[in-house]
């Protein structure tokens, strides 16, 4: 049954851009598996040699994917912490200021990745011994806290606090009903956010390209390096692999929390 | 006051946090600028031709792709928003899923389809349209290519949800007093939507404005926008005079640009009387 309202022009309009958005992708795909440097269509063959180039100790992927887990997943956890007892600050309780506090917290996201970055080089430059890790890790911690404050804060706006009082009058404990009642129902808003800030941690390049050291790199930034140098299908083998871990993801949320949650 | 306390008591790790490593540094950094070199950085920078035609360059990229993705992303939206077919979750997912994937690798699939032995150009000569091959990687074309590729979710995603909050009565209603579907358009869906288009402007021209790698690698070592800008200074130039008066000016062109757009549209909402959704 079609929608009365429906346009067939709007519909050739979001197919052709639906092949726009999986056209890049697609390539790259198909690109990682051809034999030859250079990237011909149709490919000439099939070939896993580049996949195997990724394991390749010179090219340093591995290393540079152990630190950008570190940063992402340590980043991410300790901003889950804060950024849900924040969160809770500003939905359960009425204050003054309550907007405000919102605004402070996700303040981060309106000043540009550059421009932090080079505040946090200058400090780093004053202060002096602050360790290759610590660097990104600190400019990734602020950057993400903002999109766990905000999809957390979005579920719990429209949290029935009623709720913890029904646990409450049952016997629960306050802290049987933060774990049993509070932590679940807010379970999407957290694990959406905390998805959107590791992978922006993950992926982050503006930040990491002016704070890495040369004896701390993360993985965006070899694959920009990578690039500079050489142009072959390794870079396709490591992007089709980082596609798959995204798909993985996508299907994953889907399952567990609904895509609704990131059109927030 | 109870409440009140443990209220501020939740919210503290999180204030210290960003008041230690943001709000200190952010501030320190811009009193130590100006009290070190006073405004003589930001003079140079807007006295200088070479600056001047970088910050427009920003502008510019960034009108263009903010333009050209409400002109897609708009019937895309609402395609979407409508439609009843079992395609809806896929388009879902296919607009949710470049969200994911990293700029550095998007990029990277756009340099094999543009680039001068790419894959657009090998179909080019194979059908024979052209003999030399076209030069779009490395120009602005291909930077505005991959930052609508980039920001088009962002924009489709703003409009989704407003259209498809509009009750179809209202529009039915419309047609029963004798609109034209594009009269009902234009009077009744579009000023409806209105919110999301400017959210969605919003969010996509920020983010073109200071977006790094996309420019950094599509653009080649001769296009510079005021991210790479910044980078440059830093990393080849050595000049961070010039990199802090950058990366101020900015800052400011974003709170500006979103002070304009976000004043400007509240009191046209005022009078259309939807300013609660804005």
């Amino acid at each position: 049954m079609r929608d009365k309202r429906s346009n067939p022009l709007c519909a050739i309009v979001a197919v052709l851009i639906m092949l726009f958005l999986i056209a890049p992708l697609v390539v790259i795909i198909l690109a990682s598996f051809t034999p030859t440097a250079l990237i011909t269509f149709p490919p000439k063959g099939f070939s896993l040699e580049w996949y195997a180039n990724i394991f390749s100790k010179s090219n340093n992927f591995i290393s540079g994917l152990a630190n950008s887990l570190k940063i992402g997943l340590g980043a991410t956890v300790l901003d889950i912490f804060i950024g849900v007892t924040a969160s809770l600050a500003i939905c359960r309780y009425d204050f003054k200021g309550k907007n405000m506090l919102l605004n402070y917290f996700t303040s981060p996201m309106y000043v540009p990745g550059v421009s932090f970055a080079f505040v946090l080089l200058q400090v780093y430059s004053q202060v002096g011994g602050v360790p290759g890790w610590a660097r990104i890790f600190i400019g990734h911690f602020i950057i993400i806290l903002p999109y766990i404050i905000r999809n957390t804060v979005s579920v719990l706006h429209v949290f029935n606090w009623t709720l913890e009082d029904a646990a409450t009058s049952l016997g629960a404990n306050p802290v049987q009903v933060f774990f049993k009642v509070t932590i679940p129902l807010a379970k999407p808003g957290i694990l959406a956010g905390a998805l959107l800030a590791f992978l922006y941690s993950f992926d982050e390049v503006a930040l990491s390209s002016l704070l890495s050291t040369p004896r701390f790199v993360t993985l965006p930034i070899r694959i920009m390096n990578y690039m500079e140098m050489s142009f072959d299908p390794t870079l396709a083998a490591i992007s089709t692999l980082l596609i798959l871990c995204s798909l993985i993801l996508v299907v994953l949320m889907e399952k567990f929390v609904g895509l609704d949650m990131f059109m927030r | 006051m109870e409440r009140k306390r443990s209220a501020m008591l939740l919210a503290l790790p999180a204030a210290l946090a960003l008041f230690l490593f943001f709000v200190c540094p952010m501030v320190y950094i811009l009193v130590k600028t100006i009290g070190e070199n006073g405004f003589s950085d930001f003079l140079d920078f807007f006295s200088d031709p070479f600056y001047l035609d970088i910050l427009w360059t920003t502008v510019r990229v960034s009108l263009l792709s903010t333009a050209v993705s409400l002109i897609l992303g708009y019937p895309t939206a609402y395609y979407m928003a409508r439609t009843r077919s079992r395609l809806k979750n896929v388009m879902m997912i296919i607009i949710l899923f470049p969200f994911l994937v990293s700029a550095v690798v998007r990029a990277y699939g756009w340099m094999v389809i543009l680039g001068k032995n790419g894959l657009l150009n090998q179909l080019l000569e194979a059908i024979g349209l052209i003999s030399d091959p076209l030069e779009i990687l490395n120009t602005e074309t291909a930077v505005i290519i991959g930052m609508i590729h980039l920001l088009i979710p962002y924009m489709i995603l703003s409009l989704i949800g407003v259209l498809q909050s509009i009750d179809p009565n209202v529009e039915y209603a419309a047609e029963s007093l004798g609109a034209s579907p594009f009269e009902t358009f234009l009077k009744v869906v579009f000023p409806l939507s209105l919110p999301g288009i400017i959210s969605g402007c919003v969010l996509v021209f920020t983010m073109s404005m200071t977006s790094y790698a996309t420019p950094k690698l599509l653009g080649g070592s001769k296009f510079r926008m005021m991210a790479t800008m910044v980078v440059q200074e830093i990393n080849v130039n050595f000049d961070w005079g010039a990199a802090s008066a950058i990366s101020y000016i900015l800052m400011a062109a974003i709170l500006l640009a979103q002070l304009i757009i976000v004043l400007g549209t509240s009191r046209y909402m005022k009078r259309m009387g939807g300013g609660k959704n804005a």
